[in-house]
């Protein structure tokens, strides 16, 4: 990976590491095993066999076809780093070979799954801006290698073609979320309260009533959704450190399985400030961020959270990174355009806490009373401008403008706003946006 | 209340009436294998005949009310290219307005189906790296179709931003 091997590898390229295999192997037999412990616990293997025989068998069958296909898959991967681009070739029957130019590359993040974290090695994933399919994966590097890899990556990326000083990176700490920051947050927040209280209740009442039958019907969904909340809230962001480096921001985090996300300043199409009920009152916020290329591979691992810029931030902290982020934004004082009282009938409570607003710089729309959300859109990302209006909200005289950006947790959109109001901020957002990119 | 849908500058380029007619052929084809079924029914089966009016009345009102829709949807849609945005209108009950900046566009699609090419329309779709944005014109004549494509792509070079 060391760049200086560009002339002779030119052609054949290098192999990703050979415990790769392994991993995979580990990986496959994780997942199989995952179907069957539940079945362990309630008593049935598969046919005859015993819950733990079979168990047994599928973390053995798991492994040893994993690592059969890992191996082979490995044996036919290579890259190669030129000049110009990072082209990965693959596939054992079906050959394929992706081609990534350097000044298209959206971020670079290295992600360490918590089996390949046991053997010291990390997932290379480059995000290239797109939709489905924007995200390549190299898997797997040792550790140093990939933070080698990803700082020429990404210093090319930023035109940069001899970045290949092995100078150590410079990068100062600007905020380190404690765990426990991450616990409390998420006890406070009311969907955590929802799954948890639901889930002791249902436990509570069927003991109470001896209904085991309704237990397991409403706990699944309960305790899941409790799993997955504690998971992606507090064990993904485990030890939370956010920093600044010469080329943009750099995210590391996670309990089990690490990761280490980089944020380009240039590459932050819009930022979402979200501020749950009760986390109003201490004056905590959750920063949320669009990046071309991270949403549309949703669905996958752990994109959700992905996107999180800050788990949890006092309001300085968080102002003060999004003015590192979106430089020169007043965003608090706007000049704000409200959502009529006549649109009470689509938002009987929210209408209060609807509006948007614009300044120099940015698009800003703030909406939610139980969570309340602030997107704010820089005027030279603005995608597109959308108006819309149903017939319901001719009646009322409303109408809804929407601000696109890609795809991500921000969503710049002012429903149900007068519609006059609506037309003219949308122009106006238009030509605004036309200044900015000029 | 229709002003708040026009064009800041200019009018609506219009979509050619054969978008319509495209639509209706595809509503009237399931439609009428609706009505001849409730036909059959009717007179086949003794039995069975509230079932075969119901689907005639049903067949006989999607058809009325798809050829009615048909007509004034293509009414509703239409483009103005202007010196830096490209603007789309639709709806007649839902309407819209979207407007893309050429700087934004990332790749343009022409699209026509084999009922399309026999009346001679075509669909362009414009994409950004919002999959929001959604920008389609359907019904557009085969030779605007493709004129639109290259003059979008000339004044997205022209004016492209990067991201």
């Amino acid at each position: 990976m060391a760049p200086d091997s560009d002339s002779s590898s030119e052609v054949v390229g290098q192999r990703t590491h050979p415990l790769t295999a392994v991993v995979q192997g580990a990986r496959w037999a994780a997942a199989a095993s995952v179907g069957l412990v539940s079945s362990v616990f309630s008593g049935d293997g598969w046919g005859d066999l015993s819950p733990l025989l079979s168990l047994l068998i599928a973390l053995g069958g798991g492994l040893v076809l994993g690592m059969g296909v890992g191996f082979l898959s490995w044996l036919f991967t290579r890259y190669v780093i030129d000049g110009a681009e990072l082209r990965i070739n693959s596939g054992v029957i079906t050959k394929s070979s992706r081609r990534i130019p350097y000044e298209r590359i959206q971020s670079v993040d290295i992600a360490e799954p918590l089996i390949a974290r046991l053997f010291g090695l990390a997932e290379l994933r480059i995000e290239m801006a797109g939709g489905k399919d924007s995200r390549t994966a190299l898997h797997f590097l040792p550790l140093a290698g990939a933070g080698e890899l990803r700082r020429v990556l990404l210093a090319r990326s930023d035109g940069d073609q001899q970045a290949d000083s092995h100078a150590p990176e410079r990068r100062t700490v600007i905020a380190v979320v404690p765990p426990k920051r991450v616990i409390i947050g998420t006890v406070l927040s009311l969907d955590f309260a929802f799954a948890a209280l639901g889930s002791l209740g249902l436990l509570v009442g069927a003991i109470w009533f001896g209904q085991v039958i309704v237990l397991l019907g409403g706990i699944v969904p309960l305790g899941s959704w409790l799993v997955q909340i504690v998971g992606k809230r507090v064990l993904q962001q485990w030890d939370f450190t956010l920093s600044r480096g010469e080329g943009g921001l750099r995210i590391e985090r996670g309990l089990l399985s690490r990761t280490s996300q980089t944020i380009p300043f240039a590459r932050v199409q819009g930022i979402a400030v979200k501020e749950p009920y009760v986390w109003r009152r201490f004056g905590w916020q959750r920063l949320e961020v669009d990046i071309a290329g991270y949403a549309a591979s949703a669905g996958e691992t752990d994109t959700d959270s992905s996107s999180t810029l800050l788990p949890i931030a006092d309001g300085p902290l968080a102002a003060a990174i999004i003015a590192e982020l979106i430089p020169g934004s007043a965003f608090e004082s706007v000049s704000r355009t409200q959502a009529p009282r006549r649109s009470r009938l689509f938002a009987p409570i929210g209408w209060r806490y609807r509006w948007v607003g614009a300044d120099e710089r940015t698009f800003v729309a703030r909406e939610g009373w139980v969570e309340r959300t602030t997107d704010i859109v820089p005027h030279h990302k603005t995608q597109s401008v959308e108006l819309t209006q149903g017939p319901l909200q001719r009646r009322r005289r409303l109408a809804t403008i929407e601000v696109h950006t890609p795809q991500g947790p921000v969503d710049a959109d002012g429903r149900n706003l007068d519609e006059q109001d609506a037309r003219r901020i949308a122009l106006a957002q238009l030509q605004r946006a036309r200044t900015a990119r000029t | 209340m229709d002003e708040l849908f026009n064009p800041p500058v200019g009018t609506w380029q219009r979509v050619s009436p054969q978008l319509a007619t495209v639509r209706r052929i595809l509503i009237l084809v399931p439609t009428s294998v609706i009505l001849i079924a409730g036909v059959a029914l009717l007179i086949l089966l003794s039995d069975l005949r509230w079932i075969g009016a119901i689907a005639v009345v049903l067949a006989l009102a999607l058809a009325g009310w798809g050829w009615f829709w048909a007509g004034r949807n293509q009414r509703s849609w239409g483009y103005a290219e202007n010196d830096d945005d490209l603007l789309v209108t639709s709806g007649v009950m839902f309407k819209r307005l979207v407007a893309i900046p050429y700087g934004r566009m990332q790749f343009v699609d022409v699209e026509a189906g084999p009922l399309d090419r026999a009346f001679g329309v075509a669909t362009v779709t414009l994409h950004t790296a919002s999959a929001e944005t959604a920008a389609d014109i359907p019904g557009l004549p085969a030779a605007e179709a493709t004129r639109l494509r290259n003059r979008l792509t000339e004044l997205g070079e022209a004016h492209g931003a990067g991201l």
